[in-house]
């Protein structure tokens, strides 16, 4: 533990480091988070001009301009992109001197993760005030669905990367992971509050998200910023099934990732 | 022209010959492209399911629009982008010395030389979802209609080839522009929709700065003839002439930025 405490802040100041390098690069990845969520808040802003009491699962105008500003914080926060990675890491060989170390892989990518958000932030967060000076929405959120919000928010960042990282060991087995990339990745957004507030989804996509954990990840998060969630008890039940999803996945992921291993020949690059 | 479509043909078989080589690829990447569609046709559903009408476009409507845009994005990947693609990847490298020194217009080969064949697929899936949602309107769909959309559809890829060749072309002077691609796809994005439900100033931008309306929301919009949608019944006019227009001024920049290009030894 005491090595992995020294080991962390350096992984962490070399990937802002190399991070920093990319300022242009980052500009553009910070584009791409912003203009998704954008064009569907307006259709969904446009919906609710044609639905009969000009609200959609209890959302007017407004109502959407605030949630998906939280979902542009949230959906920036939350990233993780090992799916895709992984395979390329695995072909070119460039695994192997990480899986020497002694320390897990997983810790200089998550150092990386954090770096990406951190170095970010810089082009993200004034793209949100655009956001809310162009929406001007009015915010209902209570002090404490902030301070509750924000551990939810950390949460479904823990649980998306977390859960992105045991899929993306399916590397180890096959080098086609786009494909499980692009799937994962649009569930996420299906069933995960991207696409429409969960409460908009048809029923069987509703069941759907039940089920799976994406809804976490994401919806909750910004469901409880957006103060669309009065209950405290709810919110603080909702918590504890992220907490439980984010357990569940680690011991997936560390048996899944003791098989990987075992499996694990390198390709020469 | 017949010596430029026989280089067509030859460039076009080679990629299926190579391609062929990668059978298993192809049957993953085609259930890939369907649930794609199936992930647009999910979002349609769940529009529908909430509103009757966006900004004046209905659940047929929205069909044919969403198989426009995969007919579309399909195709662009079966030609535009690998192509343009590679020349700013021979910019860069300084490969583009072999292209010029054949004896065949410049701009003919730079974009012939890729053709992605499996994504045909997008091309079929695409139509078929386009045609389920003309063939659910209460009124026929005639042939001059049918006509007038093959016609759009043909302007608007004339269009975006031209906004590539044009991308393609800055690469004279920014060698570095890997990224153009990414931006490209942020902006068609707001293609998935039909341009009337932006704000008038963005949808003036869409329809005359980055005309991208013209590119999914009016052939759509003209194969389903309907005031209800918005689209300006002189649309086919309006397309035409920028599809003109941005293929001359284009051309004229590709040979513009050539006289720019000065090979790269590194």
């Amino acid at each position: 533990m005491s090595h992995l405490l020294r080991a962390f802040p350096a992984f962490l100041r070399v990937s802002i480091q190399a991070m920093l390098q990319y300022r242009g690069e980052i500009l553009l990845w910070c584009m791409w988070g912003i203009v998704n969520p954008t064009v569907l808040y307006v259709m969904w802003s446009a919906a609710t001009r044609g639905a009969p009491d000009g609200k959609i699962a209890g959302l007017d105008q407004n109502g959407f301009a605030v949630y998906y500003f939280f979902l542009l914080i949230v959906g920036h926060l939350t990233a993780a992109w090992d799916v895709y990675n992984m395979s390329y890491l695995v072909r070119k060989g460039q695994l192997s001197p990480l899986l020497l170390r002694p320390i897990l892989p997983m810790w200089e990518s998550l150092s990386s993760n954090l770096a990406y958000k951190i170095t970010t932030l810089m082009f993200a967060a004034p793209m949100w005030l655009i956001f809310i000076l162009i929406t001007q929405p009015s915010f209902q959120t209570e002090w404490w669905q902030v301070g509750l919000g924000t551990i939810a928010l950390l949460l479904g960042a823990a649980l998306n990367y977390m859960l992105c990282y045991t899929v993306a060991l399916v590397a180890f087995w096959t080098t086609k992971l786009d494909a499980v990339g692009e799937i994962y990745f649009g569930l996420g957004m299906l069933l995960g509050g991207r696409m429409a507030p969960v409460d908009a989804l048809p029923p069987y996509l509703q069941i759907a998200s039940e089920l799976l954990p994406f809804k976490w990840m994401f919806a909750f998060p910004v469901e409880v910023l957006a103060g669309m969630r009065d209950d405290v008890n709810s919110v603080t039940r909702g918590l504890l099934i992220q907490a439980v999803w984010v357990v569940l996945v680690v011991m997936v992921f560390r048996m899944g990732w003791h098989l990987a291993v075992k499996r694990y020949s390198a390709v020469s690059g | 022209m017949s010596r430029a479509f026989s280089l067509m043909l030859l460039f076009a078989r080679i990629s299926v010959q190579n391609f062929a080589a990668y059978r298993a690829d192809f049957f993953l990447r085609g259930i890939m492209s369907l649930v794609q569609l199936a992930a647009e046709l999910i979002v349609v559903d769940t529009i529908f399911h909430n509103t009757e009408t966006l900004a004046g476009w209905r659940l047929p409507h929205m069909l044919v629009l969403v198989g426009v845009y995969r007919m579309v994005a399909g195709g662009i990947r079966i030609y535009i982008v690998p192509n343009m693609r590679r020349v700013l990847e021979d910019i860069r490298e300084g490969t583009l010395d072999f292209v010029l020194l054949k004896p065949v217009n410049s701009q003919l080969l730079v974009s012939i030389r890729e053709f992605v064949f499996w994504r045909m697929t997008d091309l079929i899936y695409g139509g078929t979802a386009a045609a389920i949602g003309a063939s659910m309107l209460a009124q026929d769909i005639g042939v001059k209609q049918i006509a007038t959309f093959v016609f759009m559809l043909a302007a608007g890829f004339a269009i975006i080839y031209s906004v590539w060749l044009a991308l393609a072309t800055v690469g004279f002077w920014f060698i570095r522009v890997q990224n153009i691609e990414m931006v490209f796809w942020n902006v068609f994005e707001a293609g998935r929709f039909p341009v009337m439900i932006y704000p008038y100033w963005v949808q003036w931008s869409l329809t005359f700065l980055v005309p991208l309306a013209f590119i999914t929301t009016f052939p759509a919009g003209t194969l389903l003839a309907d005031p209800a949608t918005g689209v300006p019944a002189a649309a086919p006019y309006y397309a035409a002439g920028i599809a003109v227009v941005s293929v001359l001024l284009s051309s004229w920049f590709w040979r513009f930025g050539l006289k720019h290009y000065s090979g790269a030894s590194a």
